[in-house]
């Protein structure tokens, strides 16, 4: 297949907000080492926005999750993709997922919840590659990832590493593989009782730093490097629903070649535990 | 004595029995203390695992002490290894318990 170079770059410019999956008490943007309570259920509906230069991308997405243990949960993502750039738009299923996360530690004292977990998420080819813009990556992707949490009543902070692997399409792009590091804080202002609206702010530095593509072994010179973000957010609850939201802010740029940097991106969710 | 002392005297020593009874049959409460509440949206799961047991009622979480209080009805006793693991599978740690019957 002949690649066009706009096809190589609608393909590179998939930024991919949806690369963590959302767990309530988490970070917005990074991730935490919260998971769900066993036999439980979580359904999440997620909007994502994001802009880069000319590039619009709007995501919305339902995922849903099971807690397999107390410590162990697993899940779906499908989302639908609504893009725009250089005069060019597509819509359609992006590329669905399936995740895992297992909490291995945790230390549970008064009022107070220290823990870590690893997880694994596996990001498919269903997303529509031939639209322009490109709907999906044609590879099918995966993220392993470390966080730790800290929850108190007042006081909130998470750390977390993941490191995304992107395989080669059909056409031979293999985009650079990425790693991803969190840095949060959060507090609760107010503390309210069990049935009670509850409001968490939080502020996350994101740290986004990628390789260089390749197109048939060649090194593709617009691509790669490094972005840092500053994302201030929320979470809000009342007993069994959650509403999170936040916006990343880039405040160092440094990508390689010529390449948009991005403007920003920003995040709000439903979730519901039954 | 007379016939009728005798039969009043006995009437009210079985209606105080009666009421005896009636007290002991309101239940139990326990006030379990747990670690690791921090939040309230995650302490849903604790409430949602005793809501599926038969005859607990009146659940209550206190999330500054650390505390989750349920009735049970007459009869039905929560054994401490299926609080441990009941808590667990919410992803807490239970720590002790209290029991005082329902007056």
């Amino acid at each position: 297949m002949r690649v066009t170079l706009l096809k190589v770059l609608s393909i590179l410019l998939i930024t991919n907000v949806m690369s963590q999956a959302a767990f309530a008490h988490d970070p917005i943007f990074g991730q935490g080492p919260h998971v769900l309570f066993k036999d439980g259920f979580e359904v999440a509906t997620e909007l994502h926005s994001s802009k880069k230069g000319d590039e619009l991308e709007n995501e919305i997405g339902l995922e849903v999750k099971y807690g397999i243990t107390g410590d162990w949960a697993m899940g779906v993502e499908l989302p639908f993709e609504i893009k725009a750039d250089d005069g060019n738009s597509s819509s359609g299923l992006g590329d669905a997922a399936i995740f895992t996360k297992y909490r291995f530690w945790r230390k549970d004292t008064l009022a107070l919840q220290e823990s870590a977990a690893i997880s694994l998420k596996i990001i498919s080819d269903t997303g529509y590659e031939n639209e322009t813009p490109s709907l999906g990556t044609g590879t099918t992707d995966s993220v392993v990832g470390l966080s730790y949490g800290y929850e108190s009543r007042n006081w909130y902070r998470w750390a977390s590493v993941r490191h995304r692997q992107n395989e080669t399409n059909s056409a031979g792009l293999q985009r650079g593989d990425k790693t991803l590091v969190d840095f949060v804080v959060g507090i609760r202002p107010t503390l309210t009782k069990y049935i009670e609206p509850d409001m968490v702010y939080l502020l996350e530095l994101n740290g986004e730093l990628g390789d260089r593509a390749a197109l048939n072994g060649n090194t593709v010179s617009n691509s790669g490097g490094d972005e840092w973000f500053i994302s201030p957010g929320f979470m809000w609850t009342l007993k069994n629903f959650a509403v999170r939201g936040g916006i990343q802010l880039p405040i160092v740029s440094n990508l390689s070649g010529s390449q948009e940097k991005s403007d920003y991106r920003a995040k709000l969710s439903f979730e519901w535990h039954m | 004595m007379s016939k009728k002392v005798v039969i009043s005297i006995f009437s009210a020593m079985l209606f105080m029995s009666s009421m005896q009874s009636s007290f002991a049959a309101a239940g139990t409460n326990y006030t379990i203390r747990v670690d690791g509440l921090a939040c309230p949206f995650c302490a849903y799961g604790i409430e949602k695992k005793f809501k599926k047991m038969d005859g607990i009622s009146n659940i209550q979480v206190d999330l500054d002490k650390g505390l989750v209080s349920v009735d049970a009805k007459e009869g039905l006793e929560l054994k401490e290894d299926k609080l441990k693991k009941l808590f667990h599978d919410s992803g807490f740690t239970y720590r002790s318990m209290k029991i005082t019957p329902i007056k």
